[in-house]
């Protein structure tokens, strides 16, 4: 007999700071995941417009399981569509990003403009007498744009973009340059063996324990605030002075910041259920991710720099860019090997637990220490809430 | 035309370089780039036909090409899964671009191992590398592994 709305058979534990296992591996909790939070009343990121500056250009990207076409029309507006034709459900764009004045579904040929329109279909004139053109558009979905970022909901009634944005939309801003014109400098994409939420259960104790390229610098940050907002989202900001290198680098160069304009700050946005933005240095960058099962998660890590940079700084930004951060980052490659080792692990009995800072008087939002672990713990109330999961 | 022995040259620094990687020798991997004047690019196919200038490993100087090795057997010791390479290369073309210099082609694969069970494809693409021949000796003075494989199935420790 199940005990939630999701009609998942499932029991939470008593304890404030505990999270059961099962949750990382049980497909019929995956599923309902994907139903009650990937297609459910939360908002995605799904492009930022400069991966898709000028008029036919798209990109593609899942949300959950879902395959989207994030296309700029010649109208110059951006629309999220399935990437699916509306006639049969063939897929319609294969490349990752490209440019298409329309769009043709191999199949039976029908032909949309780039504002979703269906243009024509074939023997149309044998089509039922109450057929419309109309009525067969490729399948808008809702969507919203913040500080040139793209947003998708698959729930026509769920709250708008700002209500669920909250407190994160002036981190958002400020992350991305204050209004800066961007420039996507490129992907690097991977996947990593692990559920979408232990990925997302990165945190800020580990930082400076398992990087240890943090200590080897003498790489300190300084005052630094992590902020929980009500949906979930963690949002975290923190001095970062510089790095004392004392030879241990050849190439210091790659870990200064060099934009004087910008706050010697790192800013990081994880948004509910699983986007991350960070601003470390001078690189932006936007972590697009999606699960593909209860055992693997997709990460497209999308890097940006100030389209009116000198060329100095545009390269310098490109190096950190390519050598920091990412998937083979070199203060970030322990990330991803902590990913795929926190999987194998958590498939045995029992449950984890965030300790650093945990309380079980907290409530969103909250403001928890720098290095603490315990902000995570809010994520996972609103999480255990939207699945019905009961405890005890 | 490119001389018999030259080639010979050149795929003697091809299976340096794969002894060197499948052997997790870093020492003799950067052995295998000119001395003061190599560097080392890993990209996908993706980034490189969009014009979009972001690598995977952007190891545009000596002094990098020596980080790299450093962050390998010093910083992540102990942190990453292990897993065993085995770099297949076969060469596509070769043509002169200056006396002793030289603009090589080559399609590889790398399969990878992990828990001593699976072996699997991590990578697959083209090298595009420019290189010295100095009598029997070639090095590096470019090396660019495009790959065709846009997604990795895990993160890379070790360049390919």
């Amino acid at each position: 007999m199940a005990n939630s709305p999701s009609g998942v058979d499932f029991h939470w534990p008593e304890k404030f700071s505990e999270i059961p296992k099962e949750a990382f591996h049980r497909d019929d909790i995956y599923r309902a995941e994907l139903e009650r939070i990937f297609y459910g009343p939360e908002w995605h990121l799904v492009a930022h417009v400069a991966e898709i500056p000028e008029p036919g250009d798209f990109k593609t990207l899942d949300v959950g399981e879902a395959p989207l076409l994030i296309l700029r029309g010649d109208d110059g507006a951006v629309r999220v569509f399935n990437n699916s034709c509306p006639h049969r459900g063939t897929q319609l764009a294969t490349s990752g990003r490209g440019n298409a004045p329309d769009i043709t579904c191999p199949y039976h040929r029908w032909n949309f403009n780039n504002r979703g329109e269906l243009v024509a279909a074939p023997g149309i004139e044998r089509f039922p007498k109450d057929f419309r053109k109309q009525d067969y558009g490729m399948r808008e979905l809702r969507s919203e744009m913040r500080h040139g970022l793209v947003f998708a909901t698959c729930d026509t009634e769920t709250v708008d973009l700002d209500s669920f944005l909250g407190d994160g939309d002036d981190y958002l801003f400020k992350l991305l340059g204050e209004g800066a014109e961007l420039r996507l400098l490129g992907y690097q994409k991977v996947v990593f063996a692990t559920n979408w939420k232990e990925y997302g259960d990165n945190e800020g104790y580990h930082a400076p324990l398992l990087h240890r390229a943090f200590s080897l610098l003498k790489w300190q940050g300084g005052v630094g605030t992590q902020c929980v907002t009500e949906r979930g989202h963690k949002l975290i900001v923190a001095e970062l002075g510089a790095t004392r290198n004392d030879g241990f680098l050849d190439d210091p160069s790659l870990v200064e910041f060099l934009d004087e304009n910008a706050p010697k700050r790192s800013i990081v946005v994880n948004l509910f259920p699983m986007t991350v933005l960070t601003r470390h240095l001078d690189v932006i960058n936007i972590r697009f991710s999606f699960p593909r099962s209860a055992d693997e998660t997709e990460v497209h890590y999308a890097y940006f720099a100030p389209a009116d940079g000198d060329e100095e700084m545009y390269r310098h930004r490109l190096r950190q860019a390519s050598n920091l951060l990412g998937p083979s980052g070199l203060i970030s490659l322990e990330d991803g090997a902590v990913f795929n080792r926190l999987h194998r692990g958590s498939n045995t009995l029992g449950t984890v637990a965030f300790q650093k800072g945990a309380d079980e008087e907290m409530t969103a939002p909250c403001f928890v220490e720098q290095n603490d672990e315990a902000s995570n713990l809010i994520k996972w109330e609103r999480y255990r809430e939207i699945m019905g999961f009961q405890r005890g | 035309m490119v001389s018999p022995e030259i080639l010979a040259a050149i795929d003697a620094l091809q299976v340096a370089y794969v002894r060197a990687l499948d052997r997790f020798d870093m020492a003799a991997w950067l052995g295998c780039f000119e001395d003061g004047a190599g560097s080392y690019v890993c990209t996908t196919r993706e980034n490189d036909e969009q014009d979009l200038p972001l690598a995977l490993m952007m190891d545009d100087s000596p002094a990098r090409l020596i980080d790299r090795t450093r962050f390998i057997d010093e910083v992540w010791a102990g942190t990453f899964e292990e897993y065993t390479t085995r770099h297949f290369i076969q060469r596509l073309d070769c043509a002169a671009t200056a006396p002793g210099r030289y603009r090589v082609e080559s399609n590889f694969m790398v399969v990878y191992t992990t828990d001593q069970r699976n072996s699997e494809i991590l990578c697959a693409g083209l090298y595009v590398d420019d290189i010295i021949v100095t009598g029997t000796d070639a090095r590096f003075t470019s090396k660019r592994a495009v790959l065709d494989t846009i997604t990795t199935p895990r993160y890379l420790v070790y360049p390919v």
